[in-house]
């Protein structure tokens, strides 16, 4: 039963300074939150939506920001009203936690590595609660339970690093739930994780909600996910509330131009296409930071990047007439469990397990599956940056489990791959010019480093830099950006072949589509054969022309993109296809 | 606990390569001991018993296993037979204790390493270890145990309050004592605490833990003594330990899982010492070891300086004389001491950190 504001949000505003220079991240927002509701908060990273987050419990001053102005007044538990803001740190501890809590993005880092996840509930509670450690842990096993945790006896006991993903999210829920607070701020608590898992996370905060006539502040960078929890939606862009109301009228009628967008640029499954709409085809900003709208209509834009099938399959017919590139059979790809002293253990992880299958030369070819399938095992083999067990991988006629080192090496100027985190595989000391410089000199391409710069700014405005960012550090890019790096650092080798690791994974939606149409542009271009490997069933499908689905180290199903999702063939495809989130338009 | 039965079984091998290479390391090395221990005017008859007597006599393969047997806990021993080398010389072995008669003639025998003896003193190689020992090891521990305390809670204080006066001030004092060498700061510190406040600290410039009584009533214990060779040898791990928490404290203060922890409501008293702390003190684990480690081996500018019978000193004064079996003798101690360290390590890291476990 929504009801009365239970949190008010006046004009805040939240001031960073970086380099003597104040951005304000957040810009004069109200809004309020009634009880009993779920409020989502939209936007694409740097959008000032966590910073919103994180002021309600004061806890931006880890790092360098200020809240400038405004009130954040919170209606306690005994119905006495307060502004967190003016709360001395002391009082703000017994909200923290108590009232107000919070799970955030990245379940990995949020659980401490060192202790048990027991015990880092339990401590929660004890901090809040006068009672004996034994009921701590009685009360710690019991909202395990709630969460659906498996075995909660066994995960009290376990470190972080000995569950899943999906499990230690669930702790930092029941952590969250522990002390009872009237309030959860979930920040982008599914990004990080699988669908199919992300599935089950939202559906169980859907019935927590109810039970527990919580109210929830619910904030990711994709909207679909919120459409399905949401009963109120703010939208923000650069620090701003642009829109907000409820859910059925923010998809029903979009009205501002980057509501649309966002709406627009996810990969629609039902309706193949072109090319995704991006932010740039509904708004323009200009030089004074005004937003000017282009007035299209989402069902325009659509229409025009609608892709002709028939095309694609005539396309499609060429390519699969030739012979293949590359020709996987019967690859295994083992690992250990523990390795002993002297005896070697028994007990192996079969990671790739006899997998065979064809790639034709200009085809891009997708492979989804949910982390932990083996497919990011199988991308790596294939360029020998693991070693298979068995089988063979046929390149041009050449088997590359049978060549040197030497030899291996020359090859691997005709595959590159790109990995999935563009924060953690640039080098943060080298700038993106030497960066994307560098292999080019290893295999001795081009005689000078004259040549190989003009080479290097020329891949870089192909990727949509350009050459001022030459001596730029990583650091001074967005994660867009980034992997645009990524990708400039994998062409300047000139190769035909390239794998997509998870290439997107790590990206905003509406970065996402920019990126992916990036892909398909170069393709065009250079003729690239791609394998592209993604957890994403609806990036993947607008991608690729053949889909391999991947569980458990085996092919479940390998079939032209369409087919896969018109006619899944096993049960495991299905349970993909629906635990992607929908939205109605 | 098979853990820990690993990381002993690699220490093993690690001790038998050493004993190896000190083994030919000293055996590659020019001196004739018999002419070190006789003088250069000895006649020939002399020199070829002691020869003898020290097994020299014999292929360099199977002195190589005589070393072996003298310095194994656990040998194999003729008790028959006063020539041979295996001889169960009550000289040599004794205090020993026969476990097993094997042959009419052999015995497996459960005895103190025998490391020879000195070519100057003819003492036992173990009993003038022993002797160095202890006063090592106790200076060792005694200032790495007050730079570890001192160390840690000064680094603490100064990331909890970073960029303040006291921060920069004893960052300062930390690079300083880090830059200051040892032999130096030994000198300024005797001279100042024992010399010119000698009045009110009533510290000696020199003594070792234990001093003989003037009236001739023995040694007795001088704790005093330590004060002032400790410190001085732990300024600089002092230093380093400032440096290394907090920076490694400031580092984890960033984490993700700190965040989660400040959201619970926790005051960042408990913070961070019931997060941060142990996610931290990996680096300073290292540092200390590595210092612990080398001070084993002695300090012996301070040991000079502050006239500490310690390691260090036998072994320079050993070093000057040619005495290879104290030298081979010290080298075995302090590298078996070092194994035992980087045992304790490893198990301190696997109790710090639980994923250590795995890998």
């Amino acid at each position: 039963m929504p009801g009365l504001p239970i949190l008010k949000i006046d004009n805040l505003s939240v001031e960073f300074s970086s380099d003597g220079e104040i951005i304000k991240a957040v810009d004069n927002i109200s809004f309020e939150l009634n009880k009993g509701e779920i409020l989502g908060i939209v936007g694409e990273s740097g959008s000032g939506k966590s910073v919103t987050a994180l002021s309600v419990l004061r806890l931006i001053s880890c790092s360098p920001g200020k809240i400038s102005s405004g009130e954040i007044i919170f209606q306690k538990q005994n119905g006495e009203k307060t502004d967190l803001l003016k709360l001395p740190e002391k009082e703000m501890q017994k909200i923290r936690g108590n009232e107000i809590s919070m799970i955030f993005q990245e379940p990995m880092t949020s659980l401490n590595p060192v202790k048990k996840c027991g015990k880092q509930v339990t401590e929660a509670i004890l901090q809040h609660q006068k009672i004996s450690k034994k009921e701590a842990k009685q009360k710690a096993i019991s909202f395990f339970e709630q969460v659906l945790l498996p075995r909660p006896e066994n995960i009290f006991n376990s470190y972080p690093f000995e569950i899943s993903g999906g499990q230690k999210q669930r702790v930092m829920i029941a952590m969250a739930l522990s002390c009872n607070p009237q309030i959860l701020i979930a920040d982008e608590p599914t990004t990080a994780i699988d669908v199919t898992v992300q599935k089950t996370i939202l559906e169980l905060l859907k019935n927590l909600q109810k039970d527990l006539n919580l109210s929830i502040i619910f904030i990711t960078h994709d909207l679909a996910v919120v459409s399905e929890i949401a009963q109120k939606i703010l939208v923000m862009f650069k620090g701003k509330i642009v829109e907000q109301g409820n859910t059925k009228e923010i998809f029903g009628s979009p009205e501002h131009p980057y509501t649309k967008s966002l709406l627009a640029c996810r990969p629609p499954l039902n309706k193949p296409l072109s090319k995704l709409p991006v932010i740039s085809d509904f708004l323009e900003i200009n030089n004074n930071g005004e937003i000017k709208s282009k007035n299209s209509t989402i069902e325009n834009i659509l229409n025009e990047y609608s892709l002709n099938i028939e095309e694609r399959k005539a396309l499609q017919n060429k390519l699969y007439s030739k012979e293949p590139i590359l020709q996987i059979k019967n690859l295994k790809t083992y690992f250990p469990v523990n390795e002993g002293i002297i005896f070697k253990s028994k007990n192996l992880i079969k990671a790739v397990d006899d997998i065979s299958f064809d790639v034709y030369k200009g085809e891009t070819l997708g492979l989804v599956g949910e982390s932990g399938c083996g497919k990011t095992t199988l991308g790596r083999t294939i360029l020998r940056l693991i070693e298979s067990t068995s089988g063979q991988i046929i390149y041009k006629g050449k088997d590359l489990t049978m060549l040197s080192n030497k030899e291996m090496k020359a090859l691997r100027k005709n595959i590159q791959i790109i990995f999935q985190d563009p924060y953690s595989s640039l080098n943060p000391r080298i700038t993106i010019g030497s960066a994307i410089e560098e292999p080019m000199k290893v295999f001795g391409i081009l005689n000078n480093f004259k040549e190989r710069k003009n080479r290097t700014i020329e891949i870089l405005e192909k990727v949509g830099l350009n050459e001022s960012h030459f001596n730029r550090y990583p650091h001074e890019f967005s994660g867009g950006q980034r992997q645009r790096i990524c990708i400039a650092r994998a062409l300047a080798l000139n190769p035909e072949f390239l794998i997509c690791d998870e290439s997107v994974s790590a990206l905003d939606v509406s970065v996402q589509a920019q990126v992916l149409n990036l892909f398909n542009d170069l393709k065009k271009d250079f003729g690239f054969t791609y394998i592209f490997i993604s957890h994403d069933l609806s990036v993947v499908k607008f991608m690729s022309d053949r889909l391999i689905v991947m569980n458990n180290g085996k092919i479940e199903e390998i079939n032209f993109a369409e087919e896969v999702y018109k006619n899944p063939k096993s049960d495991y495809t299905k349970k993909l296809i629906n635990s992607i989130p929908k939205i109605e338009i | 606990m098979q853990f820990i039965i690993k990381r002993l079984f690699y220490g093993l091998l690690v001790l038998f390569g050493v004993v190896t290479i000190i083994f030919i390391l000293f055996n590659i090395l020019p001196g004739d001991p018999a002419r070190m221990m006789l003088g250069q005017r000895a006649d020939i008859a002399s020199v070829n018993a002691i020869n003898k007597d020290l097994g020299r006599d014999k292929p360099m393969l199977t002195q190589y296993f005589n070393y072996l047997n003298d310095l194994s806990p656990l040998s194999i021993h003729n008790f028959k037979n006063a020539n041979n080398y295996w001889f169960l010389n009550d000289d040599k072995y004794s205090p020993y204790f026969k476990l097993l008669k094997i042959s009419k003639e052999k015995v497996i025998v459960l005895k103190y390493p025998y490391m020879r003896r000195s070519y100057q003193s003819k003492k036992k190689v173990s009993e003038i270890i022993l002797e160095a020992l202890p006063n090592t090891i106790i200076l060792a521990v005694v200032s790495m145990t007050f730079a570890l305390i001192v160390g840690l809670l000064i680094g603490i204080f100064c990331a909890i309050y970073k960029d303040t006066l006291w921060d920069k001030v004893s960052l300062f004092v930390a690079v300083f004592g880090m830059s200051l060498p040892s032999f130096f700061a030994a000198i300024i510190i005797a001279w100042l605490f024992a010399f010119v406040l000698a009045h009110y600290t009533g510290l000696n410039m020199f003594g070792s833990l234990y001093s003989i009584d003037d009236f001739g009533n023995g040694k007795y214990l001088d704790l005093k003594n330590i004060i002032l060779p400790a410190f001085t040898l732990g300024i600089r791990p002092l230093a380093i330990i400032i440096e290394l928490t907090r920076n490694s404290l400031l580092d984890v203060l960033s984490q993700d899982y700190i965040r989660t922890a400040r959201a619970k409501g926790l005051s960042m008293f408990k913070v961070v010492k019931n997060h941060a702390l142990r996610n931290a003190l990996n680096p300073v684990v290292t540092a200390f070891s590595g210092w612990l480690a080398s001070l084993m081996a002695g300090a012996v500018f301070i040991e000079y300086i502050f006239d500490w019978k310690g390691v260090g000193v036998v072994i320079v004064n050993s070093l000057e004389k040619y005495d290879f079996p104290v030298i081979m003798g010290a080298v075995l101690v302090v590298s078996i001491m070092l194994v035992f360290i980087n045992i304790f390590v490893d198990i301190a890291y696997a109790i710090i950190d639980p994923r250590v476990k795995l890998s």
